[in-house]
């Protein structure tokens, strides 16, 4: 699958690769351990909003909050 | 206007049953309100009074002609499965307009359930004559979906409106997976649209046709989860054939050795 990027469709793939392991294996199962893909996701997310930008669409309230966890109290 | 007589899955209420969407698989049901119901958002539910009298002649009104349109769907999958699946549901063959899906934000709250924003590039497939309207280089239609997975519940919730072309048309989708009530290896899935158009002589017409196409692609829709179940267990098949074959060659070793 593409991305709205062109260029940013690398990095999308290895994101996507790296967060597909993680929710399968980990948050389906019940594992609250957060995901590693933080690195990734902020490479990849740099382009999207490059190329959102540049192709002006109207993407609405989205602020970057990145892939922030914020835990549970326990 | 006869209301069709069902189970009601969402505050709406049956408006009016279309003979012809009755010739439906027997495991799906769609209900349809009619074009000449005007309602506004929020007063399309249950208890609801519509306004007696023909559709609205002012081209500019405020009150937008609107379609509803729910479905049910069963798939006999588990609902991490199928979860999983939704999470990867693109590209899909039956699905080739959607050509671009990208992650705007993502987090986990408080109570564990993870929030996904996301921006779908899609092209129209719509007919010339349509195309010729709206201008045939500006066919691309970008959608903005949230979605819900709470891990715990077993609930997975999408909501997506379209983001361009909003002064023309507004499609609001809201699905959900959910375990089967009555059997937890399958997983039930919930979806609604509602579509208004503005504008009146092209409305019923268009409505019609997005109607016709969200029910057609929600048909797709279902094949394409079950195309995408279907690749993701191949690949755990072939992980698992491949980790015998590795685990088999040292065995094999050991035992030529003694």
């Amino acid at each position: 699958m593409n991305s709205v990027g062109e260029g940013c469709t690398e990095l999308k793939r290895e994101y996507d690769q790296c967060f597909n392991r993680w929710f399968a294996e980990k948050f389906l199962k019940g594992d609250r351990s957060a995901d590693p893909c933080s690195e990734l996701f902020l490479k990849y997310h740099t382009c999207v909003q490059k190329a959102i930008k540049e192709k002006d669409i109207p993407v609405e309230g989205v602020e970057f909050m990145g892939p922030n966890r914020e835990k549970a109290d326990s | 206007m006869r209301t069709f007589s069902g189970r009601e899955i969402f505050p709406f209420r049956a408006l009016v049953s279309d003979w012809s969407t009755r010739a439906l698989r027997w495991c799906v049901r769609h209900r349809w309100a009619g074009p000449e119901r005007q309602c506004s958002r929020t007063n399309c539910g249950s208890g609801a009074v519509f306004p007696s009298g023909s559709r609205a002649l002012n081209l500019y009104n405020t009150t937008r002609a609107m379609k509803i349109w729910t479905s049910e769907h069963v798939f006999n999958h588990p609902w991490e499965t199928v979860t999983k699946a939704a999470m990867q549901k693109y590209p899909n063959p039956m699905n080739p307009s959607v050509f671009g899906v990208d992650v705007l934000d993502r987090n986990v709250d408080r109570q564990g359930r993870l929030h996904s924003k996301r921006l779908l590039s899609t092209e129209w497939g719509l007919p010339s004559i349509v195309r010729s309207i709206i201008g045939n280089t500006r066919t691309c239609t970008y959608i903005q979906e949230h979605s819900v997975v709470d891990p715990k519940e077993k609930t997975f919730e999408l909501q997506s409106t379209n983001i361009t072309f909003t002064n023309m048309v507004s499609v609001d989708e809201r699905l959900v997976y959910r375990p089967h009530p009555e059997d937890p290896e399958k997983t039930m899935l919930t979806q609604e649209a509602i579509i208004s158009v503005k504008g009146v002589s092209l409305s019923s017409y268009l409505e019609g046709l997005m109607a016709s196409t969200i029910s057609s692609n929600a048909g797709k829709g279902r094949e394409a989860m079950e195309w995408v179940i279907r690749r993701l267990n191949t690949e755990i098949e072939e992980l698992a054939i491949t980790a015998r074959g590795t685990l088999r060659t040292p065995m094999a070793a050991a035992v030529t050795e003694k």
